[in-house]
């Protein structure tokens, strides 16, 4: 049997009567690479928010690790993310919140240095000794950092939420060289929503495309994932 | 685009924001607080002249009421430089809509005399306009002296609006302000009588309104142009990245796993405008004793010296710690998903709050000028604050849902002001509490036993950190949820 990770019961969640989401079951295995597509509205920062504890669910439950993630808070050393802006301090330089992040995590400067050293590359020599707070920098340039700072402290669970969306193309090739490389590691489980069907058909094992907060499909990633998806989604525009 | 679109818009903002959507029981409470305001003012206006006819028989009550108007200015302004919210106005979506400026602008300034800063002066000087004509003061005189106090109090509002904006305003009117202060402290004028003169000068000689209406005439024209001047998203034409400046902070490092958050709290303090404007008026309430301790009249009372003393180490810890969950809107998501446990968070935050408390007690030591009694009670003011007051004010952020801009000043257009009706309630035990620690005891068996009491509820308060801490976390996490959804809204 699969190592499950996390495994969702039943999770709805309405807003005054109307439902956004609901997900009767879902279990992501340890290690996978999971995608999650859909439109606007479907309801994937939701979910994500809802593994995170930032939402309460209207009924039901996410676990992770056995962890019930709205009742405990021990989910929280061994998972990060990434999904909006608002996971940046923006009066910090992009060292200080990597080191920031670090402490919180309980990894020393110098293995944040160790790790921030391999993303040379990434960072394109933007990011590192800018003498400039986060706020400064352009919207991609935050992003890259925010991205990078999940990375911190061997995470188990890693969430991003659009990590493709404002980043130059060069950026997001070597992006998904990173989350290839991290999905290689069976030990991490890498979360990612993206509306860009190509870049999720690469680097993940798994999509599940969401509609109106419903499943509609949950498929292995193969040849013909990404002419499935064109078609799904084409014959949705349609609709 | 006509005015009433600009008021529907504002109607929306108003009545649709989250920290609107408050329970019935606070709005209720909110509208029994300002009716009791106007019914005071109603009250203080109609009594005030028979109030004065008879505790100076022989002389003119309204000549005498003018002396102290000087007074009621002063006071309504620094009233409202505490107090009054700025206006704030989206104008992002307006700057590219076929609007004229000038419309928004003059719309964003009459927006500010409706506020109930301005509507209560009214219900004071409406019925003593009234008395006297009742007194059979000429009309024409009292219409016009009314009229010109009116002028004086939108007056007041605009000159409000520009200190709180440009740090030159600022001086200029605190300047002036002090220098009238002082020379009439030092007798060589006395303010008093010479406005007392000026205003009683515009009901006997009517052409003297003109100054109060140029005044107003003027601070409006200078609000006008200095917002038209600022009417970019970032209220000023170029935007320039701020230096990166670093610190070193490993003295810090001594509170192990605290350390993290009180490193970053300081560099929040320092690199972000808005909590820099908080350190300023925090170290103004240094001066707080200074108006009490030097007046007669309040050393006989010594229970309202009990709660000057209160302000005095506690002008941080009210002014930051009433926004505390507000400081990290900008990144709350980031600091509920993260590695960080609630109490830690907490904790850090009551530290910092603790540090600051005694700095300003130790900065506080030139009190002892006034005698040991005025700095033991200072310190017995510390120790409430440290002891309680950081708790009160930790209980009330859990309270407070309003997203704080961090590198904003509270500037015209893009911040309000954190501050929130739910905060006015949990002021209360924070302004009565030293008072009443104090004054029964104090009444009961004597002066030092008040100080004792006040002290060691401070001490008492310490002891049980533990369990005041676990009390506020649970708050805290109940309201979770709530609080993140707030900080998402966009202003």
């Amino acid at each position: 049997m699969e190592n499950i990770l996390i495994n969702t019961q039943n999770l709805t969640k309405a807003y005054k009567g109307v439902e956004v989401l609901n997900i009767p079951e879902l279990e992501i295995p340890k290690g996978q690479s999971f995608g999650l597509v859909g439109n606007n509205g479907a309801g994937k920062t939701t979910f994500f928010s809802m593994l995170l504890d930032l939402i309460q669910p209207t009924t039901g439950q996410i676990t992770s690790k056995n962890i019930v993630v709205s009742e405990s808070e021990d989910w929280k050393p061994f998972t990060s993310s990434f999904i909006d802006e608002s996971f940046l301090i923006g009066y910090l330089t992009a060292e200080e919140y990597f080191y920031f992040i670090g402490d919180l995590r309980g990894v020393s400067k110098a293995e944040v240095d160790e790790l921030l050293a391999g993303f040379s590359d990434f960072f394109h020599g933007e990011i590192l000794n800018q003498k400039k707070y986060l706020r400064d920098l352009s919207k991609g340039n935050q992003k890259k950092v925010g991205i990078v700072a999940t990375f911190i402290g061997n995470p188990e669970v890693i969430i991003l939420d659009e990590p493709f969306a404002n980043l130059d193309p060069t950026t997001q090739i070597r992006l998904k060289k990173i989350i290839k490389e991290l999905s290689d590691n069976n030990e991490v489980t890498i979360l990612i929503s993206s509306h860009d069907l190509m870049h999720v058909t690469e680097v993940c094992e798994r999509i599940v495309v969401l509609n109106k907060g419903e499943i509609v499909k949950d498929t292995q990633t193969s040849e013909a994932t990404l002419e499935e998806l064109n078609a799904y989604f084409g014959q949705e525009e349609m609709n | 685009m006509k005015i009433r679109n600009f008021v529907s818009l504002e109607w929306k903002q108003f009545s649709r924001s989250s920290y609107f959507q408050k329970g019935l029981a606070i709005k209720i409470l909110l509208a029994f607080g300002a009716l009791y305001f106007l019914a005071m003012a109603i009250f203080l206006g109609i009594g005030v002249v028979f109030g004065l006819e008879e505790a100076f028989p022989e002389k003119d009550p309204f000549k005498v009421l003018n002396n102290y108007l000087i007074y009621y200015v002063l006071g309504d302004l620094a009233f409202r430089y505490f107090l009054q919210q700025l206006p704030v106005m989206n104008i992002k979506p307006l700057l590219i809509l076929p609007i004229k400026r000038s419309a928004v602008v003059r719309f964003l300034l009459f927006k500010t005399n409706l506020s109930f800063f301005n509507i209560l002066p009214m219900f004071f000087f409406v019925p003593i306009a009234g008395v006297l004509l009742f007194k059979s003061y000429d009309v024409i005189g009292t219409l016009v002296w009314l009229l010109s106090f009116i002028c004086i109090g939108f007056s007041i509002n605009y000159a409000n609006f520009l200190i709180n904006k440009t740090k030159v305003y600022f001086f200029i009117i605190l300047g002036l302000v002090a220098t009238l202060l002082a020379l009439n402290f030092y007798g060589i004028i006395d303010i008093a009588s010479y406005f007392g003169t000026a205003f009683y000068a515009i009901y006997t000689d009517l052409y003297w309104i003109l100054i109060p209406m140029i005044l107003l005439y003027l601070l409006f024209k200078i609000n006008y142009n200095f917002i038209f001047k600022q009417f970019y998203i970032d209220g000023a034409i170029v935007e320039k990245a701020s230096d990166v400046k670093s610190y070193n902070l490993s003295f810090l490092d001594r509170f192990g796993k605290l350390s993290i958050f009180l490193k970053n709290d300081v560099k929040m303090i320092l690199r972000n405008a808005r909590p820099k404007q908080v350190l300023l008026t925090s170290f103004f309430f240094l001066f707080y004793g200074l108006i009490f301790y030097t007046q007669d009249m309040y050393s006989e009372i010594p229970v309202i010296l009990a709660f000057a003393s209160m302000f005095i180490t506690g002008g941080f810890l009210l002014t930051f710690g009433q926004l505390v969950p507000s400081w990290d809107s900008e990144y709350y998501k980031l600091m509920m998903s993260q590695n960080i446990p609630y109490r830690q968070y907490l904790e850090s935050k009551l530290y910092l709050m603790i540090f600051a408390t005694l700095i300003s007690t130790i900065l506080s030591l030139p009190y002892l000028y006034f005698g040991w009694d005025i700095y033991a009670m200072i310190l017995a003011g510390g120790l409430f604050n440290i002891g309680l007051n950081t708790f009160i004010t930790l209980y009330g952020g859990a309270l407070n849902r309003v997203p704080v801009e961090l590198n904003q000043k509270a500037k015209a257009f893009s911040n309000t002001n954190g501050f929130s009706p739910a905060q006015l309630l949990i002021s209360l035990p924070k302004i009565f509490g030293p008072m009443l620690l104090f004054y029964i005891p104090y009444k009961l068996i004597s002066f030092d036993a008040g100080l004792i009491v006040l002290g060691l509820s401070g001490v008492v308060g310490l002891l049980l950190k533990n369990v005041f801490l676990n009390k506020i976390e649970k708050v805290y996490q109940k309201g979770k949820y709530k609080t993140i959804a707030a900080f998402d809204e966009k202003k």
